[in-house]
């Protein structure tokens, strides 16, 4: 990455002579190269949706401008209310999982609650959890039908209909919450949490407020801008949702605007028209909080680090156990629970059906694995997701370099786009690079190719990929490269003996995480499969919304284990990176 | 004083083992860098034809902001050059153009015969072919090395043989005063050892220059003055050229033989130490070097024994001032005399006021220890002085204070 600025440094001549240092300037050059090429598939494919709104086709072939989709799509039944639906959806979840998320932060961060590592630990697992395999855990539970809780509440009352459905409303939001939407929100809330000098609550608490009160009245007011961005960024990402609604929404003809997208493309003839004017619907509306988001993030207002800060613990007392018993119960709740019944559906003859002569069986494991569509779509897994690591880290670190090392006039611009795919709901993001590659010649060949979906994959890990590396390189400051300059390091001894070793431990583990989210997408991906290039995460969906449920444990099984492992191993490199006492210490 | 330089030779003793011949030495050097404080040092200022590295018009710009503008400096083989000013002067930006690590705008930089950089010939060196030696202000230790391979790093870039890094190395760490902490992880080193690591690294291959970027600003207050001591006879030592980039005056002022006041990426002035302090060429320069204690006056012209003389206000008398900054002051007209606090003498109020010397009253004293701090009322302005601890100094007392006239100048307001 040095190499952009410093490239071409290696002349040979003789020491005390003028020497030239023919500059061969490739900074600008390149610079120029990642931004358009960042232009052209993140912006490009947007602009390229929202004209497609406005171009109606006629039936003599051909297209016109005018404003036909927008006006006539909303005829279309159930556009309206899918958009009502996810508003309804989000805040329904949120109301809950944020006061939880929220409350499990402080908790960990700044009570005495024992077995903190374990819950962090509980969190970071439910982060990495795919949502689709947790949700079959659920199903297998709360199913109307042959769910167990509602076949064990019958065998206690005796009565002939369980009361748990998780194919309504209620059954929606419990599945969101019993997900990664409380954990994700906890991954961002406890370091700042952390962070926070005790001495301010300390104040609080010798002026005579309680602990809740102290909470509410000083440790939440300072966090504000760290808990606004995590409020943002979640309500961003619980809007986007896809898969578990596509799931449970379509049994009682619930909708959400990405499974309206996804259904409208796949009717036939597909409705290009009502999903670009429902996508673009939504994404103005979503533009306020991105951009408020970007706002937040960008003014770096919710610095809570002082030099010299304590962080005494709130002596929890007797509601110590207690406490504990909840928090621990909550973790096994949104990991072990849903993982144990996804395992045992698995091996079960008839999903849910315990009564039947022979319950338990190895057949499942036994056919799907020697069956070919599934062996072609882990082979296509592994290949997208490998591709998605590989040229994300090549990528993400240009990127990074320019926007963090370089004074490049555009670096901007290119920061906002590597920042604006996480914004951008995956559906929308999948719709626009689908309608790209079929609408430019040059690309179309490229259409059912395992190439689209690397490269939605690298998008949608751009945002993180690019904020870690950049991160990195921040911390690692110039001056460690500038110092082997000066002694007489030539860029590439530089490179390899500096730059490389400290920035390897990083580019593993984005590389790590880019595989990791790549095994387990779906809903940026779902628009860009085709039978040939499907992966494990769209084959379990298939064989979900196909009813095959004992088929989709085994895949879910699958992409569980390894998204765990690729997972496990990223946060140990993360870990022990251990560079972060970069900085000299002082004194 | 001289028990504590005993002391600290004692401790030096161990590091500096090889080169000097005895105790006495050492003393000798000691006493050497105390008189170059003092100011009375042999080098002269103006001449060009002995330098080792010049600075020609330099230029720098970020964006519309001129950080360096037109630069001119010429620094002499073996002294130690400091770049004193406030943060943002340009004194970093200058000394990031003689590295390498920035190319100027516009301008030379030569070192003996070779121009090391020249925009408008399309000339540049780049750093690591510049043989110079950098400490960085965050010291920029390589965490993932050992403290050996630190130091070996710049040797082992030379393809230096296994037994002549291990050699230089090996004695480079002595000299720091490191010494078995070869396998030390650079991550366990606290901020003093890192300086020295840095030090090292910057040493071991014999550079022709040795940069300093704000060098002690990361250390606490007595490591700063200890390694200041280590820097200054590692530097005689080894004879190395010092550029040396501080905002801290006693820095400048204690550690070098010339010093370039910076200010907003100008050079207000270059002199020795005891030049900038008794003769500052600007008004920037007085005030940003130690402290000035000035008062109006009204210009009367030259005086009869030499100097000039100007009158206080409100009829409290008149002064003979040694030197004026002056320039065509007509009679009467409202000026500023100048001195520095610790030449003005406090004697009792007894009797009437003597030649150059005013009566005063005393507002306020400031304890210090060793001495007062003392705010006087002066022909109704307040001025700073530090007073000796005598019983007969009293807040709200009248006491008398005595101008030196070599000691005062006159500015214009």
């Amino acid at each position: 990455m040095a190499a952009l600025s410093r490239a071409g440094t290696t002349g040979g001549a003789p020491q005390g002579r003028p020497r030239r240092w023919f500059r061969w300037r490739p900074g600008p050059v390149l610079c120029t190269a990642v931004l358009a090429v960042m232009l052209l598939i993140v912006l490009y494919p947007m602009l390229l949706l929202l004209y497609s709104t406005f171009l109606v086709e006629q039936p003599g072939g051909g297209a016109e401008f005018g404003l036909d989709y927008w006006i006539n799509s909303w005829g279309e039944a159930g556009m309206g209310l899918s958009i009502w639906n996810t508003f309804k959806r989000v805040i329904f979840t949120e109301i809950f999982a944020v006061p939880a998320a929220v409350l499990l932060a402080w908790l960990v961060t700044r009570t005495d609650l024992p077995g903190k590592k374990l819950v962090d630990a509980f969190c970071w697992i439910a982060f990495f959890l795919p949502a689709l395999p947790v949700l079959m855990g659920w199903i297998l539970l709360f199913d109307p039908e042959y769910g167990l809780g509602n076949q064990m509440v019958k065998a206690v009352t005796g009565a002939d209909k369980g009361p748990f459905d998780i194919y309504t409303f209620a059954g929606m939001v419990f599945a969101h919450l019993a997900a990664r939407s409380v954990a994700a929100k906890y991954i961002f809330l406890a370091p700042a949490f952390r962070n926070l000098d005790s001495a301010m609550e300390e104040a609080g608490r010798i002026s005579g407020s309680g602990p809740i009160m102290t909470l509410r009245r000083i440790s939440l007011p300072i966090l504000m801008p760290a808990f606004l961005i995590m409020l943002c960024i979640s309500l961003l990402h619980s809007l986007e949702s896809f898969e578990i609604e596509l799931i449970l929404g379509p049994p009682t003809g619930f909708y959400v605007f990405s499974t309206k997208i996804y259904q409208v493309i796949n009717e036939d003839p597909p409705l290009f028209g009502v999903a670009t004017v429902l996508a673009m619907a939504v994404l103005i509306s979503l533009l306020p909080l991105i951009f408020y988001q970007q706002h937040l993030s960008s003014s770096r207002s919710f610095v809570t680090v002082t030099s010299h800060f304590s962080s005494n613990l709130l002596r929890l007392r007797r509601l110590r156990v207690p406490v504990f018993a909840l928090v621990c119960c909550f973790g096994l709740l949104i990991t072990a629970v849903p993982v144990t019944f996804l395992l045992m559906g698995t091996f079960m003859n008839l999903f849910g059906y315990f009564n039947v002569p022979e319950p338990w069986t190895l057949e499942h494991w036994r056919s799907v694995l020697s069956d070919p569509p599934l062996i072609k779509a882990a082979v296509n897994t592994l290949i997208m997701g490998g591709a998605a690591a590989l040229i994300g880290v090549v990528w993400y670190s240009l990127v990074a370099y320019i926007s963090a090392r370089t004074r490049y006039p555009g670096r901007g611009v290119i920061d906002f786009l590597s920042w604006l795919p996480a914004s951008l709901p995956g559906i929308i993001l999948g719709l626009a690079l689908l309608w790209t590659f079929l609408n430019i010649p040059l690309f179309r060949p490229l259409y059912g190719t395992i190439a689209v979906l690397v490269i939605a994959l690298m998008l949608n890990s751009i945002s993180t990929g690019v904020q870690l590396l950049k991160g990195n390189m921040v911390q690692l400051g110039a001056e460690l490269e500038e110092a082997s300059y000066i002694t007489g390091g030539s860029w590439f001894y530089t490179f390899r003996r500096v730059v490389l070793p400290l920035m390897a431990p990083a580019l593993v583990s984005v590389g790590l995480l880019t595989f990791a989210s790549a095994v387990r997408q779906v809903s940026a991906i779902a628009m860009l499969v085709t039978g040939d290039t499907r992966p494990l995460s769209m084959l379990q969906v298939d064989n979900m919304v196909d009813g095959s449920f004992e088929a989709a444990a085994v895949i879910g099984t699958l992409i569980v284990f390894l998204t765990l492992v690729v997972a496990a191993a990223a946060r140990v490199i993360a870990a022990r990176l251990g560079f972060s006492a970069l900085a000299p210490s002082r004194g | 004083m001289r028990r504590r330089r005993a002391r600290l030779l004692d401790k030096l003793k161990g590091r500096f083992q090889n080169e000097f011949s005895d105790l006495r030495a050492r003393d000798q050097n000691l006493k050497n860098l105390a008189a170059s404080q003092q100011g009375d040092s042999e080098i002269s200022t103006d001449d060009a034809a002995e330098a080792f590295l010049t600075l020609e018009g330099i230029t720098k710009c970020f964006g519309s902001f001129k950080a360096v503008d037109d630069l001119n400096l010429a620094i002499r083989h073996g002294e130690v050059f400091a770049l004193l000013g406030p943060s943002g002067c340009g004194k970093t930006t200058a000394l990031r153009q003689i590295a390498g690590l920035d190319q100027p705008d516009a301008g030379v930089i030569r070192l003996r015969d070779t121009v090391l950089v020249s925009p408008a010939d399309d000339v540049f060196v780049p750093p690591q072919h510049r043989n110079m030696g950098m400490v960085f202000q965050s010291y920029a230790i390589w965490p993932h090395l050992s403290v050996f391979e630190i130091i070996a790093y710049p040797l082992r870039v030379r393809r230096w043989a296994e037994a002549d890094i291990d050699k230089a190395v090996r004695e480079i760490i002595g000299q720091v005063g490191l010494s078995g902490m070869e396998e030390r992880s650079s991550q366990t080193l606290s901020g003093g050892q890192q300086q020295r690591v840095a030090l090292a690294r910057a040493l071991v291959y014999r550079p022709d220059v040795l940069l300093l970027d704000e060098p002690f600003s990361n250390l606490d207050v007595k490591l700063r003055e200890q390694m200041r001591v280590e820097l200054k006879l590692l530097q005689r030592e080894v004879g190395v050229t010092v550029i040396l980039v501080t905002h801290d005056q006693v820095e400048a002022l204690s550690l070098s033989d010339r010093v370039a006041v910076m200010r907003e990426g100008r050079v207000e002035q270059v002199g020795t130490p005891s030049q900038l302090y008794d003769e500052p060429a600007s008004p920037f320069v007085r005030d940003f070097i130690g402290q000035t204690t000035s008062f109006p006056v009204r210009f009367q012209g030259a005086a009869a024994g030499g100097g000039f003389t100007a009158a206080l206000p409100e009829g409290a008398g008149t002064l003979t001032c040694g030197r004026s900054r002056l320039d065509g002051t007509a009679t009467d007209e409202t000026v500023l005399a100048c001195v520095r606090p610790e030449r003005i003498k406090v004697s009792p109020a007894e009797g009437p006021p003597g030649a150059n010397e005013v009566a005063a009253t005393v507002k306020a004293l400031l304890y210090h220890g060793d001495r007062y701090e003392c705010w006087l009322m002066l022909a109704g302005r307040e001025v700073m002085i530090f007073a000796p601890r005598e019983p007969w100094i009293r807040e709200g007392g009248t006491v008398h204070l005595q101008f030196p006239s070599e000691a005062l100048s006159l500015w214009p307001r």
